[in-house]
């Protein structure tokens, strides 16, 4: 620009700034004439805060959108289904005429469809799957519920056209799958199922003449025709049936046989919606809890005419509602990881906004000098700056909610991904409120951090303006600030007494016992973090504040760091107490600390860098200038390397969480104790007179070296095998709440301790270890017990197990799986517990110290029989009711149990049983069932025997089983467990099971019979893809950090050289060579960057150190991703910085002398 | 008048000569400014020059094309000996690091050096062991009468001392040529006169050439010759009858 132009410009802007003083009209031309005229230094405003909102809304749908996703895949079996009404008499049926009185009882429901379904048998090829659930679709249903899509070519199925006769159905496509189907197969495909022909004989005594009446009952083998695959991931009602659909009046036709009557008028149950595209709405929870409410109030009742009793004459249930409340307690813990993720990631977008605002007033501090010379006061120089932030606010804030809605949308399509269930089933969630307030917040922001750098604008000295003297932190602190420390301190010392003093379960700070549970940290933390810091500012009124500064600092970042890398895991055991609050809070304080201290240190660290550099040669001219610079701006560097700490630190911890748990599971796999194969069967093994499957299998392959046969039950949806978490004898009893469909096994003292007869003897069949122990053997524990150690009590609690005559006391405890259900708990209160009961016991931890056990009414302490559970949301202690049979009078006859011990599915043997790794499902966590999460409860062979489905209980009915008649084993060989031959061992264990009319079915002479195998191996691996996949969603999250950092870097390296012209200038004049000031320019940058990386490096360490410690992993370090992210950090910095610095090289000297800014 | 001047010292060395040299700024554009119109001069070995002349005559401009800070548009500038077009940006650059000194109106220091750090970087960009271009630094500023004054920032000093701290920065490299646009411009008569008597005793102790760009026709006369400037050529030049015969003395 010509010189005359130049000064025209800065008289005009002179002009301007008078011009705000003169009224506020004048102010918004001026600050728009600013906006436009300084192009560079206004769009990098611009483009911070456009960063930082679009960080602060696109967290904000990015954690709905997950949120809404996870319970949407999870709810997808549910359809577009809200609730379902029964008949209130179990197993009893609704009719035709229901559907009327239940219209009037649902004003608002906009589709009611009656709904017949029964779990039928199916034989389709080779393959054999157990339980198809067969459906009844009314012909008309209602459009409310959507429609079937063809799987192969995706268009509409036309039902009435398709299911002709009673023997047409359509398959779900994920049944389809899992019968060895493709969408290629030729229909119609033949499935042999059968139903049960109940008919009554009626034949005349005829020596009495009275009529004899005898039932008979006819299993009849049908073959069905397959003539359509619906496809079951899309929404709507294809999504709700995962098995075989038929027209409703067929089924009813088939179930009818079982009446001898053969009603056919047969409804299992009313399904009501209240809005169609459930999938692509947020879940409103609150509406449906409501309507469920008015609902059943409505509900009629009904007196029994001979009891007196009135009921309900329908029952409610929601499914949908079930999950919600049971995905929530999941979600919790993810959404507040998310969330705190987020806070953390959008802290740097704070802090870049802050960073450029500051910029902008030191930048302008001179013509601010000029402005307070010529006469211009402090509210019209506010005001001018305020305006002009405003502006910037403003562009920025309406760019940044474009960017995060473009944000949430792109984190959506991957989240389609990740969860695979079709993109209708994920959308990204724009909840109006919080992202309307993301970008209030978000401008609120802007003018903030703008408001600080006005009113150091408005109050600038002068004549230390115009002579170009940086504004610097007083040495020592005024009697007001110190002030402020007292306070602090005071307050600190009430956090530190409330452990011990205040709150009496907590020990007091300076016993070793104050430090060892995770909630006496949570008030360490926060009093020695204010106290240190009160401190400070004390000590910094009558000495150097940075030497003041620096012992809080430090402090600051010491206190964290010993929970994170000494306490955790060895200090603090229980890691039940574990929450969100208390990780932010480490994570926090460790940054803060960190920060601090470098910050106050820069000008050491950056005189340590100078001394280096100045060696070299070819850099010493830069060696001069970078360092300088850098500790020349504490603040603008500061807020530049801790972005990069903030984000790093996130980043470090989030790619250690995958090694780590590889770790783990490497670790799980030294520990399975030589099971490398589990086998399923579809129902328990055929008794036969001369051998038993696990003899077959034994004899499948000679690698084999053993076979442990075992007993499970799943009730699936027989909800008279339910276990209940209250006495269901007592008043207070609601089976909706109260009875969950958790599995059952039992355990025989051979299983586990072979020929052994008890602890003493070492010759245990499988090394089994548990991590909550009963009464009596839990006591012994104590702190740094030893892997030995814990075998050892893991075998006298399994001595207990086997004893007949042991009972323990049940405490008094409530699960947390009953309290979210009831209701009782808030999920918000909730203390997150990553590892529960699976967390490894490595030091004194009688969990049950403290708690009273439960009384009688008579007083006497209740004892119960033990049983043992892999649920690590059943905890020790807890009382629970199993049904072990059905009395003569239909009634289910319950038998109480205290859990005695759990399954430690960490470590060693408990791994092949443990929780969410059950036999024959091959899948872990992938959200497919609840009953995968629920967990097993084992008995022991006695109380087994009592139970009609474990064992023989009254003898004769249809699932009663043998002592020897097991469905699920575990398979050790000779071979390794990650040796690819066991999948050949596992193929020929399921090729001489499933093949019809040989090996194991034509010795049982039932085709009926199917094993799934599955290698140890590959459930580590999916559990590892479910981590991997779980930790990738993260990196996205952090990454998204990196990007920001990377841009805001390049902002601020834009804003560097453009402010800097004329030092480049003189630096041009004395004799720098361009390399040298391009190099100056980067060397800030990536310096910069790299103490954000050390910084995040070190603390990312420390904290998943604590998180290893937590899993009682081996922390391992992720040095190829600390290595990229060295490169990327650097990348960032040269990337940024190369641009401005080339033109800025470029500009002739002379040129760049003039600058004034 | 004529354009080409050679201050008549034909005995010694040549160490600057302009020949025909144009700058125009906003080449070809509408708003063309001509600021330098075809300078001839040619300066010797120890002369210590003023450029006088009103606003915008083009001293500034021609301080510039001599210092090469910026690119002229036509015309020779030969220093030392050396055509400096021939020159590419990094020889040039390294040319003026070892033979150019600078002094600028408004000191131009780097603010967030120290005094003794301003006066070193010159020497650091030479390869200069920093111990050793540390110990040359606070010399010269002794010398200067900084001594004490080592560790300041610049805004932590006066304007005469900052123009200490620029001259010292200016000659710690022994260029051949110290170029000063205004060098005391900002000044008070009794420091400007302090500065130009440092100037002076350089200039006779080290044989260093001067050129001295002034509006200060006080300042002016304490130099060999006087270089008058108007709308971008050279209108006269004038010797100082009183100073050549002290020099020659």
């Amino acid at each position: 620009m010509p010189k005359e132009s130049k000064k025209r410009a800065s008289l005009n802007q002179l002009i301007s700034y008078w011009g705000v003083c003169m009224g506020l009209r004048a102010g918004v031309m001026i600050a728009w004439r600013s906006l436009s005229r300084r192009k560079i230094k206004n769009l990098s405003a611009i483009l911070a805060i456009t960063l930082g909102v679009t960080l602060l809304v696109g967290i904000q749908i990015t954690t709905d959108t997950l949120e809404n996703s996870f319970i949407t895949s999870l709810l997808q079996n549910e359809g577009e289904v809200d609730l379902q009404l029964a008949n209130s008499t179990r197993g009893g049926y609704l009719t035709a005429a229901d559907q009327e009185s239940i219209a009037l009882l649902v004003p608002d429901a906009i589709g009611i469809m009656p709904e017949l379904t029964i779990q039928i048998s199916a034989l389709a090829a080779s393959q054999f799957d157990p339980t198809i659930e067969a459906a009844g679709i009314s012909p008309d249903y209602p459009e409310a519920f959507g429609a079937f899509y063809d799987w192969k070519t995706g268009e509409q199925i036309d039902i009435n056209a398709l299911l002709t006769d009673n023997t047409s159905i359509l398959l779900s496509s994920n049944q389809a799958e899992k019968l060895g189907l493709n969408k290629e197969t030729r229909l119609p495909v033949p499935v042999t199922t059968e139903f049960t022909n109940f008919t009554i004989a009626v034949t005349i005594n005829f020596t009495s003449g009275q009529p004899i009446i005898t039932p008979i009952q006819e299993i009849v083998r049908v073959e069905l025709q397959v003539v359509g695959f619906y496809d079951s991931n899309r929404p709507g009602i294809g999504s709700q049936y995962s098995g075989a659909v038929f027209s409703l009046p067929h089924l009813q036709d088939w179930i009818s046989l079982q009446d001898p009557l053969r009603e056919t008028d047969l409804i299992s149950a009313y399904l009501i919606a209240f809005k169609a595209d459930h999938f692509i709405q947020e879940i409103d929870e609150e509406y449906l809890r409501t309507q469920i409410d008015l609902l059943e109030d409505a509900i009629p009742e009904e007196e029994d005419p001979q009891t007196g009793d009135k009921a309900k004459i329908y029952t409610v249930t929601s499914t949908r509602l079930n999950f919600i409340d049971l995905a929530g307690f999941f979600i919790t813990l993810m959404s507040t990881m998310l969330s705190s993720l987020g806070f953390l990631i959008t802290l740097t977008g704070i802090l870049l906004i802050t960073n450029v605002q500051l910029m902008s007033v030191e930048d302008r501090e001179f013509q601010t000098g000029v402005l307070r010379a010529v006469g211009a006061n402090r509210r019209g120089i506010f005001q001018s700056q305020m305006i002009e932030t405003l502006f910037q606010g403003l562009i920025g804030g309406v760019l940044g909610f474009i960017g995060g809605m473009a944000f949430g949308q792109a984190v959506a399509l991957y989240l389609v991904g990740l969860f695979g269930t079709g993109a209708q089933s994920v959308q990204p969630v724009f909840s109006q409120e919080a992202i309307i307030l993301s970008f209030i917040v978000g401008i609120i922001l802007s003018i903030i951090t703008g408001i600080l750098p006005a009113l150091r604008a408005s109050r600038v000295n002068i004549v230390e303006a115009l002579r170009g003297i940086k504004v610097k932190l007083k040495a020592k602190s005024g009697r007001n600030l110190t002030t402020i420390g007292v306070l602090l301190s005071f307050a600190s010392i009430i956090l530190l007494l409330y452990n011990g003093i205040l709150e009496k379960t907590h020990q007091v700070f300076w016993t070793s016992a104050g430090w060892d549970s995770l909630e006496e940290w949570r008030y360490l933390m926060m009093g020695f973090g204010l106290f240190t810091g009160g401190i400070g500012i004390i000590l910094s009124r009558f000495m150097d504040r940075v030497k003041a500064f620096n012992v809080a600092a430090v402090t600051l970042w010491a206190i964290p760091s010993i929970l994170f890398v000494v306490a955790m895991g060895k200090w603090v055991t229980d890691i039940t107490e574990f929450s969100i609050e208390i990780l932010i809070l480490g994570i926090a304080e460790i940054l803060i600390g960190s920060i601090l201290f470098i910050a106050l240190n820069l000008p050491i660290v950056m005189r340590g860098l100078r001394r280096i550099l100045i060696t070299i040669r070819g850099v010493k001219g830069v060696a001069q200038i970078a360092p300088s610079l850098i500790s020349s701006h504490i603040s603008r560097s500061t807020l530049t390397f801790a972005i990069f700490a903030i984000i790093l630190t996130l980043n470090v911890v989030v790619a250690t969480l995958i090694p780590t748990s590889l770790g783990t599971v490497t670790k799980i796999e030294e520990d399975s104790h030589g099971i490398d194969l589990t086998i399923k069967l579809s129902k328990p093994e055929a008794i036969l007179p001369d051998t038993s499957y696990s003899n077959e299998l034994a004899a499948i392959d000679s690698r084999i070296t053993d076979v442990i046969g075992f007993k499970t039950f799943h009730p699936q949806q027989d909800f008279t095998k339910f276990i209940a978490l209250n006495d269901p004898l007592s008043l207070g009893f609601d089976p909706r709440t109260d009875l969950l469909p958790i599995r059952t096994g039992e355990f025989k003292p051979e299983q586990i301790r072979g020929n052994a007869s008890d602890s003493s003897d070492p010759d245990w069949r499988y090394a089994f270890y548990l991590d909550g122990l009963p009464d009596g053997v839990r006591e012994s524990l104590h702190s740094e017990v030893t892997d030995e150690e814990i075998l050892d009590l893991s075998k006298k609690a399994w001595d207990q197990f086997f004893d007949l005559q042991y009972t323990m006391a049940a405490y008094n405890i409530t699960s947390d799986l009953l309290a979210v259900l009831s209701g009782e708990t808030d999920l918000a209160d909730m203390q997150i517990d990553p590892g529960g009961s699976d967390g490894p016991i490595t030091s004194g931890g009688d969990s049950l110290k403290g708690v009273t056990p439960l009384k009688d009414g008579e007083g006497n302490i209740i004892q119960n029989p033990i049983i043992f559970t892999d649920s690590f949301l059943l905890p020790i202690g807890l009382q629970l009711w199993i049904p072990m049979n059905t009395s003569i009078m239909g009634f289910t006859n319950y038998q109480a149990f205290t859990i005695g011990g759990s399954l430690d599915s960490q470590r060693a043997g408990g791994f092949p049983l443990g929780s969410g790794l059950h036999f024959g499902s091959g899948r872990a966590l992938d959200g497919s069932g609840f009953d995968d999460i629920l967990g097993t409860l084992y008995l022991p062979e006695r109380w087994a025997n009592q139970t009609d489905f474990l064992g023989e209980a009254n003898g004769q009915t249809a699932i009663s089983r043998k002592s020897d008649q097991y469905d699920a084993y575990l398979i050790k060989t000779t071979l390794s467990i990650d040796d690819p031959e066991l999948e050949d061992i596992a193929q020929a264990v399921e090729d001489f099971t499933n093949t019809n009319d040989e090996g194991y079915r034509l010795l049982a002479d039932d085709n009926f019979y199917m094993a799934s195998s599955t290698r140890t191996y590959a459930r580590i691996e999916t559990t590892l893809k479910f981590t991997d996949r779980i930790t990738s969603f993260l990196q996205i999250y952090v990454t998204f950090g990196l990007v920001i950092g990377a841009v805001g870097m390049g902002v601020i390296s834009v804003r560097n050289v453009s402010e800097r012209k004329r030092e480049i200038g003189m630096m041009r004049a004395i004799g720098f060579p361009r390399r040298q000031v391009i190099l100056s320019v980067l060397l800030e940058l990536v310096v910069l960057g790299i103490i954000g990386l050390l910084i995040g490096v070190v603390n990312g360490l420390l904290i998943s150190t604590g998180f290893a410690n937590m899993q009682n992993a081996t922390l391992i370090i992720p040095w190829r991703d600390i290595g990229s992210y060295l490169s990327i950090i650097i990348l960032i910095a040269l990337g940024s910085g190369t641009l401005p610095a080339i033109a800025a090289s470029r500009i002739p000297p002379a040129e760049a002398l003039r600058y004034v800014g | 008048m004529k354009n080409s001047i050679e201050t008549n010292d034909k005995g010694s060395q040549k160490i600057l000569e302009i020949n025909n040299l144009h700058k125009r700024y906003n080449e070809g554009k509408t708003n063309e400014v001509h600021a330098l119109r075809g300078i001839e001069l040619t300066v010797h070995k120890g002369d210590m020059m003023a450029i006088m002349g009103p606003s915008g005559c083009g001293k500034t401009t021609l301080l510039n094309m001599i210092g090469h800070l910026d690119r002229r548009s036509a015309g020779d500038i030969t220093i030392d000996g050396v055509d400096t077009l021939t020159l590419s940006d990094g020889q040039m650059t390294a040319f003026r690091r070892d033979n150019i000194g600078f002094i600028f109106q408004l000191f131009n220091l780097f603010p967030f050096l120290t005094a003794v750090e301003n006066v070193e970087t010159p020497l650091l960009l030479t390869g200069m062991n920093a111990g050793l271009a540390r110990e040359q630094a606070k010399m010269l500023l002794r010398e200067l009468g900084m001594g004490d004054r080592l560790y300041h920032l610049p805004t932590e000093l006066s304007g005469g001392q900052q123009q200490r701290v620029a001259v010292a920065r200016a000659l710690i490299n022994q260029p051949a040529i110290i170029l000063g646009d205004e060098p005391t411009g900002d000044l008070d008569s009794t420091t400007s006169g302090n500065i130009m008597d440092l100037f002076r005793r350089i200039n006779k102790i080290n044989h260093q050439t001067f050129v001295l760009v002034t509006h200060n026709r006080w300042i002016a006369e304490k130099c060999d010759y006087i270089v008058h400037m108007t709308d971008g050529k050279i209108s006269g030049i004038e010797e100082n009858p009183l100073i050549r015969r002290q020099t020659k003395r």
